[in-house]
């Protein structure tokens, strides 16, 4: 199975160049992080702030303009850890584990195995659309509307507040009962039909032959 | 403390690259990446509006616990179809999938 990953003969250089990229981009912004943090203009928990942004940021754009289907897959790796560190950030640890166990350890997979089971081995590397400056510009806009009302907004009196184990739990299986059941039966039915979708029926074979089956037989 | 519109502007910056991931991507499963991106902006924006702005309900945390279950089901069933698409069609770009464009 391994020889038939799209990895190994891009491998290399993909891992140098990503390797050189990071430090470029990462060296400079480490470095006016640390002195603007012994120059007291910002904060520790800021620092860890912004290098996370920095994952994040990155790993996002890795997600969407890389090429390669694999790589994609990868980087959005790094952007959901990232959002797990957010998450602790924000003085939720519950949320961050959740975040590295469901997307770190099933939904990657889940996206890497679709990749594999689809056209990943022979033709990994994609095409996008002749859409795409019209899809940038939608998106600038968008993100421009986002940003503008984010800073033009006022946002009152702030305070940090950890969210303990003990109330989080409360709160969600006794005041959200009915919409924890509500997303187990939905999570049921999803999965359900992913696996009655996905399952090659026997009688389909036989009755219509598709895809391979006919290509084989005309 | 950090001020609260970092983590906002980070959301929002995070949601308006998944949109043009959407957008521009032609291959299912790279739109279904995009999407994981855009929920996970709309997850980092309700857990920040529970932390800083509603310190003893946290209603926005449990939400954001919920969008994390629905996208593991989205991207189970929406795995499914694709892979059906692919067995029927032997591709899975969206733009060569347009059997209802008459």
């Amino acid at each position: 199975m391994f020889d038939r990953l799209p990895l190994p003969s891009q491998f290399d250089r993909i891992i140098v160049q990503g390797g050189i990229a990071a430090t470029l981009f990462g060296v400079p912004v480490l470095v006016v992080l640390l002195a603007l943090l012994i120059g007291n203009r910002i904060e520790a928990p800021e620092l860890v702030f912004w290098l996370d942004a920095t994952v994040v940021l990155l790993g996002a754009l890795g997600a969407v303009f890389l090429r390669n289907l694999v790589h994609a897959a990868l980087a959005l790796i790094a952007t959901l850890i990232g959002v797990a560190g957010i998450f602790l950030l924000l003085a939720n640890e519950f949320l961050a584990l959740v975040q590295i166990l469901v997307y770190g350890g099933g939904v990657v997979i889940l996206l890497i195995f679709g990749l594999m089971l689809t056209n990943a081995q022979d033709d990994p590397v994609v095409t996008d659309g002749s859409q795409k400056p019209f899809a940038f510009g939608i998106a600038a806009i968008l993100g421009g509307l986002f940003v503008a009302a984010v800073i033009d907004a006022n946002w009152g009196a702030q305070t940090l507040s950890v969210v303990p184990f003990r109330d989080f739990g409360a709160r969600l299986f006794r005041d959200f009962l009915v919409p924890v059941i509500l997303v187990a039966v939905l999570l049921d039915i999803a999965l359900t039909g992913a696996f009655v979708n996905a399952r090659r029926s026997s009688d389909e074979d036989a009755m219509v032959p598709t895809g391979q089956d006919a290509e084989a037989r005309s | 403390m950090i001020p609260i519109e970092n983590f906002l502007l980070l959301a929002a910056v995070l949601f308006a690259i998944g949109f043009y991931g959407v957008l521009a991507r032609r291959s299912a499963i790279l739109i279904l990446i995009s999407v994981e991106l855009m929920l996970a902006g709309a997850a980092i924006n309700f857990v920040t509006f529970a932390t800083y702005l509603d310190p003893v309900g946290f209603s926005g945390a449990v939400f954001a616990l919920f969008v994390i279950t629905v996208a593991a089901a989205e991207v189970g069933l929406a795995l499914g179809i694709v892979l059906r698409i692919f067995r029927e069609r032997q591709t899975v770009n969206v733009d060569e999938v347009d059997s209802l464009k008459w």
